[in-house]
């Protein structure tokens, strides 16, 4: 059924928004559907789909208080949940007598059990179901409110009526009282249920067809007598409910009723409720009676209704010392409750109460001086405090914020809820404005006073949290580090592992790094880094390294790191992090890690001292050598500093040319060791032509060549798809612009004179190509191949198109010598017929696009390379333009291009004639 | 049986009679002081028939009766004087509506109209015309009958309805407020003949309670307030009972009984010690009536407050 309305919901919505909105966000909104929520969770969604669809009120007041109701009640379903077996009363809901008779052990029981069997097919026997989940009673609970509708709609009302009273009793068992909060805001959801039906059907009953929306527009004298009679009769049925509880709390969801006889009733009958409610024992029931109260009267009187929020605040005040009550103990102790666990119950009600009282009053200040008198005066007062705190605006806290540190300092030995108390304070003086009436110092040592005689490290460390904000923001670095200290002292001496708080502590870190003004002072406090590493396990110093260092670097804004402490700090901190990866680390953690630990090796720097920058590279490289991502970060980082030091040596020259050259077959050789060790071969061949390449820039001709011919043997070995992001990418465009970039490298290498082969690295190159298994066809074969033969013909040339200053290049060293240019004459005829054959494989594939365009290429080659003075090199241009107007396609703009260049060059006029003689 | 023996009454007179009383106002106000003021009771006969009717003339009887029962614990002593226990005459009024004659066929409405008067001839203990009550031992009841005498073979036709006599709303009375103290002291007092050992297990306490007025109108709430000032045991419960009281009797003796009417809860669990709970209590329409007084009965409410503790583990 719920899930039903949830799509009916969203279905809807889906309409209304269908244009505005992609439908990739519907479909995900549909999709989390599926995701299993927390069952009080769901449930609050529910409640939020269904008080979504009617159309908002007009009136702020209301929705403003329905609003925060609706926000404090969410907060309630999710805090006060609880693993207890609960128990549920009621004779509407099947199935309950089994558990309660489960054990029958003698004759006489079992006489019993089966009379009371047959007592059950009596409609109306009470049922007892226990050991319920807290699932199941959410549940049951919910088939009680369906029953309700039901019951009402096939005119059962006096069934209604009864589920209604039997399911505000239930709120008067405060046995399991973790979860009564929660049971508090689903059974009201009930009674909510119940009073809406009787509205509605008093609204039917004096207007007919004629709707009207707002509560505000009935008018008590338009109403005909019937439906007087007929609320009149609701209201007496409710006034002579026998128990008190059930009759306070079906007056209550009955109160908009009033509406129907007189106005001016409703608000004595709120002030009637709200001093019989007095008559309640129990002050848990009691507080959030009064509750529930406040959350009518708002939203049916909304503004004014805060006179009555006060009214019950101040009925709440003197029944105060009534939550101390020693029956209350008893019973919060058999549930293994602790008093502080007892009075955070309290607090979703008082707050409400509170929330209401501070709405309508103009001076919260005197307000909340007033109650704190109050608190001065009365025994355990912790609760009210904590509740003040919290309600009160910051403005007027921070002004009392040394009162009621006073206050608690006072009495802090036999307190408890201390931690709340100095949580929500010192939240609120994080939100303080720099006041220059503030005190902070004499703030802190009071706090701090306070704080470190505290018992349970837990509360200490949620107290540090807020706290440790103010005093960054408020004080100094040497303050904070003292806070540091005591607080290291104090874990010590609580004689606990600091893991068990690790969480905590995380929390108390991020608040630090967040809120210092300048994150790198942290790492100048003694007592940080020993706090960072007070726990132990891996697993949790992970977490706190990986916490520091993301925040640190999100806020950290300078471009580098310089200061050797920080880097000490940070290099600690990274360590820790890149230690906790292993086999089993899932790839996105080592990737979000080495993202962190990438962002530490580009922000250091250590100027001018080029040799303690390598150093450091090299350290890192042992450090970090698990993650791939880092090494290559190393590697570019490694290159920059090789071209820099270049740069400097090339400037400088001959002073530390020395050194620097040192440097530079130092930068070269960790390169080159690095590269290997990864994993990916693309990358791999990236980087070895990059390091070939700035080895050859600074003229360790050696170097580079070794990175080349490691390139030209890594070749064979790129896969043709790669795994990027769970997608498999082909490597093809990539493997290209390594390789024509690699070739137009090579046009400047010096070959090397201790091998007898001319153009030795390319030569390398050209076997590889042979030997390697690439489709003919495949446009990288023969693009690779087209390259080669460019690079043939600039390498014949006299001087090369380009050059690196210091390095002597083939032109000079061979000066054309004829035995160099014949290497390369073969090698290019080769590549020729290679390419001709490969043509008229493509013309056997009937691959024609590729086979117009290879032979449109090749001619282009042919015409600007050849020497068309002779023959057959004519002839073959010729053959190659024919085959490309043959295979001619639409998108021949190429061909028009080339035949306009060739127009306007006077040498190769005998060509064209010779193309038109052919066409 | 009595289905074949009517067809044959119809046969035989081939005709079918029906006779009805409907009351305009079936509530009439009484106001005792005034007695030029009188109230009616007006309203119609409808005679519907197949064919005409002949009849001996019909009349019209206003009755008012107060029945007195014995609950059944009091018989064997009231045995004796059981006889006087008869129901007490209130109103007995009779007018002749139509003279002998004949009615046409079909529906023939009769209007009429009584005054509402008390009896004329006081005796000493008449109480005069009281509210309609129904109670479990006394019964207040106002009836008008309609008969028919008809020729001598055929029954007289009867027909019958109740109305209900109230009172005009009064003047607001002057309120009369009462405060009590309830301690072991005062309880002890009270149940002077009761046994020792219920007293002396009794604990301590002291409870204030104040009842706003003692006279209040019908309509209204009762209202007071209620202060446990101090009590050594927890307090499980503290409720508000409303208790009917009849008398009925003579000269020779009464018997006095007591019904609850309503009991609601104004204190749950152990209430603070020395706040004000307030006592509110919206009196049930059908159950209550007027303090009345006669020399043959008495209704009379009562309120209670018990207070239920825990009883200490022995």
């Amino acid at each position: 059924m719920k899930e039903l309305d949830i799509s009916y919901y969203l279905f809807q919505n889906l309409q209304k928004q269908s244009a505005s909105k992609s439908f990739i966000e519907n479909l995900s909104k549909w999709s989390s559907n599926f995701e299993e929520a927390d069952p009080l969770l769901r449930y609050e969604q529910m409640k939020q789909y269904e008080d979504d669809s009617p159309i908002e009120s007009s009136f702020d007041d209301f929705t403003n208080y329905s609003n925060a109701w609706n926000i404090r009640r969410s907060t309630v379903l999710n805090k006060f949940t609880t693993g207890e077996k609960l128990t549920i009363v009621s004779s509407f809901l099947p199935g309950g007598e089994k558990t309660l008779f489960r054990q029958v052990s003698n004759l006489n029981e079992k006489v019993k059990h089966r009379l009371e069997q047959l007592d059950d097919f009596e409609e109306g026997s009470v049922r007892k179901t226990m050991g319920l989940s807290q699932q199941e009673f959410i549940m049951k609970i919910n088939v009680l409110n369906d029953e309700i509708k039901k019951a009402w709609e096939s005119e059962q009302r006096v069934k209604a009526f009864k589920i209604g009273i039997q399911c505000s009793k239930m709120l008067s068992d405060v046995n399991v009282m973790q979860f009564y909060p929660s049971k508090f805001v689903l059974i009201t959801d009930i009674l909510e249920t119940f009073g809406i039906l009787v509205f509605d059907r008093l609204k039917e009953k004096s207007y007919k067809q004629n709707v009207i929306k707002d509560i505000n527009d009935i008018d008590p004298s338009s109403i005909p007598e019937s439906a007087k009679e007929t609320c009149q009769n609701w209201l007496f049925k409710m006034a002579s409910i026998r128990e008190l509880l059930p009759r306070l709390y079906m007056e209550m969801s009955l109160l908009k009723c009033y509406v129907f006889l007189s106005k001016n009733e409703i608000k004595p009958t709120i002030a009637r409720l709200t001093i019989m409610i007095r008559g309640i024992g129990n002050p848990l029931v009691a507080v959030y009676l009064r509750n529930y109260l406040c959350t009518i009267a708002a939203k049916l009187l909304g503004k004014e209704s805060e006179e009555f929020f006060y009214n019950n605040l101040k009925e709440f005040l003197d029944e105060y010392q009534q939550i101390f009550h020693p029956m209350m103990k008893k019973k919060y102790e058999v549930q293994l409750f602790t008093l502080d666990k007892y009075l955070n119950l309290y607090v979703p009600a008082v707050d409400w109460l509170l929330f209401g009282t501070l709405n309508s009053n103009k001076c919260k200040l005197t307000l909340l001086e007033e109650l704190l008198q109050q608190c001065e005066k009365m025994e355990n007062f912790e609760l009210l405090l904590f509740c003040l705190v919290h309600a009160f605006d910051s403005e007027s806290v921070i002004k009392k914020a040394p009162k009621i540190l006073e206050l608690v300092q006072k009495s802090a030995d036999k307190m408890v809820m201390i931690g709340d108390i100095l949580t929500s304070l010192g939240e609120h003086l994080c939100n303080a404005e720099n006041n220059r009436q503030l005190a902070p110092e004499a703030l802190i040592q009071t706090w701090w006073k306070i704080a470190s005689s505290m018992k349970s490290t837990f509360h200490f460390l949620q107290v540090l949290e807020p706290w440790i904000q103010f005093a960054c923001t408020h004080l100094s670095t040497q303050h904070v580090n003292i806070i540091l200290r005591g607080t290291i002292r104090y874990i010590i001496k609580c004689g606990k592992p600091a893991d068990e708080f690790s969480g905590n502590f995380q929390f108390v870190i991020k608040r630090m790094l967040k809120s210092i003004p300048d994150v790198e002072e942290l790492f100048l406090m003694d007592a940080f880094m020993p706090l960072v590493e007070l726990v132990q396990t891996s697993s949790a110093r992970t977490m706190m390294a990986k916490t520091v260092l993301s925040i640190f670097f999100s806020r950290f804004i300078s471009v580098t790191i310089e200061d050797l402490i920080i880097i000490s700090s940070l290099m600690r901190l990274c360590c820790i992090l890149h230690d906790s990866i292993n086999a089993v680390t899932v790839e996105d953690e080592s990737k979000a890690c080495a993202e962190l630990i990438n962002k530490f090796i580009q922000a250091v720097n250590y100027e001018d001292d080029l040799e303690q920058q390598l150093n450091f590279y090299v350290e890192c490289r042992s450090a970090f050598i698990k993650l791939d991502a880092v090494l290559v970060v190393l590697v570019y980082a490694v290159n920059r500093l090789a071209a820099r030091t270049g740069s400097r040596g090339a400037g400088v020259s001959g002073v530390g040319g020395g050194g620097a050259r040192w440097l530079q077959r130092a930068c070269a050789a960790y390169c080159f060791v690095t590269v290997p060790s990864l994993h990916c071969a693309l990358t791999r061949a990236h980087l070895y032509l990059l390091s070939g390449q700035v080895a050859l820039l600074n003229n360790c001709i050696g170097q580079a060549e070794a990175n080349f011919k490691a390139l030209v043997g890594l070749i064979p070995d790129i896969p043709e798809f790669i795994l990027e992001d769970n997608q498999r990418k082909p490597t093809h465009i990539k493997v290209s612009g390594i390789i024509s970039d690699f070739l137009s490298t090579l046009l400047i290498l010096p070959d090397n004179m201790d091998t007898n082969c001319k153009a030795y690295v390319l030569s390398g190159f050209i076997k590889m190509i042979e030997r390697i298994h690439w489709s003919k066809s495949d446009p990288l074969y023969y693009n690779t191949l087209l390259r080669i033969l460019d690079l043939l013909c600039e390498m014949t040339q006299d001087t090369y198109a380009y050059h690196i200053e210091a390095v002597l290049s083939n032109d000079k060293l061979y000066g054309s010598e004829e035995e160099f240019i014949q290497v390369l004459d073969k090698h290019a005829t080769n590549i020729c017929q290679e390419l001709l054959v490969v043509l008229k494989m493509l013309g056997d594939a009937k691959e024609t696009k590729k086979q117009y365009n290879l032979a449109l290429e090749l001619f282009w080659r042919v015409v600007r390379r050849g020497d068309l003075s002779k023959a057959p090199m004519l002839s073959l241009a010729a053959n190659l333009w024919i085959l490309s107007q043959k295979l001619q396609d639409s998108n021949n703009k190429m061909a028009i291009s080339i035949l306009t260049a060739l127009k306007n060059d006077p040498a190769s006029q005998v060509l064209l004639r010779k193309l038109e003689e052919t066409t | 049986m009595e289905a074949t023996a009517g067809e044959i009454f119809k046969k035989r007179n081939s005709e079918n009679i029906k006779i009805k009383l409907k009351l305009y106002e079936i509530f009439v106000i009484h106001t005792n002081e005034l007695d030029f003021f009188q109230e009616t009771i007006a309203g119609v006969v409808v005679v519907e028939s197949s064919g005409d009717v002949r009849h001996e003339g019909m009349t019209l009887l206003m009755e008012g009766v107060v029945n007195l029962q014995l609950s059944t614990k009091n018989v064997g002593i009231f045995e004796a004087f059981s006889n006087s226990i008869k129901p007490i005459n209130l109103l007995n009024t009779s007018l002749e509506l139509v003279p002998p004659g004949k009615i046409p066929v079909g529906i023939t409405d009769i209007p009429f109209e009584i005054p509402l008067r008390a009896r004329q001839a006081v005796s000493s203990g008449y109480p005069g015309l009281l509210e309609t009550y129904h109670g479990v031992f006394v019964n207040i009841m106002y009836t008008l009958k309609c008969s028919m005498k008809r020729s001598f073979l055929n029954k007289p036709l009867n027909t019958s309805c109740q109305f209900f006599v109230q009172y005009r709303p009064q003047e607001p009375t002057p309120v009369k407020p009462v405060r009590c103290e309830i301690t072991p002291a005062t309880v002890r007092a009270a149940g002077a003949g009761g046994g020792g050992a219920a007293r002396a297990s009794l604990p301590q306490f002291q409870i204030y309670a104040e009842i706003d007025s003692t006279v209040c109108p019908l309509d209204k709430p009762l209202t007071g307030k209620i202060r446990v000032d101090e009590c050594t045991v927890p307090i499980k419960s503290i409720e508000l009972q409303l208790v009917r009281v009849e008398t009925c009797g003579c000269a020779e003796g009464y018997s006095r009984d007591a019904t609850e009417i309503q009991n609601i809860q104004v204190g749950e669990g152990d209430v603070a010690r020395g706040r004000d709970v307030p006592l509110y209590m919206v009196l049930p329409r059908l159950f209550t009536c007027p303090t009345v007084t006669t020399t043959n009965f008495k209704i009379g409410t009562l309120v209670e407050l018990s207070t239920f503790c825990y009883t200490l583990c022995k």
